[in-house]
């Protein structure tokens, strides 16, 4: 257990650093898609924190670090559940 | 990779729905009771791990980036189905609260990312065979992970081009060449990546690479 909380440390704290240097410019798809002239229409679901951003911080590090945080959590405290729900029950 | 609303046809995302559901259905019946308790930090950590690094995109030419996906990654440290579960979640999360992948596409999604993802364990496994060392092991790791990248980028670009405002645009005659161009250099990303991590953990730690040894145990 205290390897996987060192683990996961070591993750956010490489998430922190790296993420002022992540890049915005367009992924593959959306360069294929501007190349086409195809425009991304309204999403059906906007999402609670559109791009990685909680709308009422101001400072864009910290909207995205924020929401990265909290995306990391939602994904630690479901993964955990699938992993007890699919481990031996002995 | 992640397709938005509005670019699948209502049939094609009806079809790759169907599809993910019936393979997660079939990952879930493989995967359950198949890991031990302690199971349950790994995959927790390996999940958390991968939503994390595919916030970090890395510039690859032309004004164009790319992230880790993480499929293979997942593979080798989980397994093949506890791989596809935990992208699953991944990709679930990114749809439901950032927007990152439209709820629409996330059939395709899904399949494009975890479903090829988690099963490209198979050709680290092929490439690899029993023997976890040295070279052999770094460069199964290496194509698997640079395959899955484009193999993804093929079925999207499939996905896409036979969808109406695609085909329009000149359809699948276009999109796959074009995604499967920027997937051939960001896969090489994504496989230098997973390969330093993994031989790094496995240099490390090498009980962590829990997938590889799980399906050992399986086929001895």
């Amino acid at each position: 257990m205290k390897d996987y909380i060192k683990a996961l440390i070591s993750i956010l704290i490489g998430f922190a650093v790296l993420l002022p240097f992540a890049s915005t410019y367009p992924d593959g798809l959306e360069t294929v898609a501007e190349a086409l002239g195809v425009e991304e229409s309204e999403s059906l679901w906007g999402g609670l924190m559109p791009d990685y951003t909680l709308p009422a911080v101001e400072n864009p590090y910290v909207s995205t670090l924020l929401a990265g945080l909290f995306g990391t959590f939602l994904v630690l405290v479901l993964s955990f559940a699938l992993g007890k729900a699919m481990s031996k029950s002995s | 990779m992640h397709i938005p609303d509005g670019y699948l046809s209502p049939e094609v995302s009806i079809l790759m729905s169907v599809v993910s559901i019936f393979l997660l259905v079939v990952c879930w019946k493989k995967a359950k009771a198949a890991y031990p308790k302690s199971f349950a930090s790994l995959l927790a950590v390996s999940s958390a791990f991968v939503f994390v690094a595919q916030m970090i995109n890395f510039p690859i030419t032309y004004g164009t980036s790319g992230h880790l996906v993480g499929g293979t990654f997942l593979a080798v440290v989980l397994g093949p189905y506890a791989a596809v579960l935990s992208m699953t979640i991944v990709l679930l999360i990114q749809s439901l609260f950032f927007a990152d992948g439209g709820i629409s596409a996330l059939g395709a999604n899904i399949f494009n990312m975890a479903i090829i993802g988690g099963l490209s364990f198979f050709i680290v496994k092929l490439v690899v065979g029993n023997s976890m060392r040295g070279k052999r092991f770094a460069i199964g790791v290496f194509a698997a992970s640079w395959l899955s990248v484009v193999l993804g980028a093929l079925a999207c670009g499939l996905e896409i081009g036979v969808s109406p405002i695609f085909s329009q645009a000149g359809g699948i005659a276009v999109t796959v060449p074009a995604m499967l161009f920027w997937h051939t250099l960001i896969g090489l990303a994504e496989a230098a990546i997973t390969t330093t991590f993994i031989t790094q953990l496995h240099r490390l730690q090498p009980a962590i690479l829990n997938g590889l040894t799980l399906f050992k145990r399986d086929a001895a």
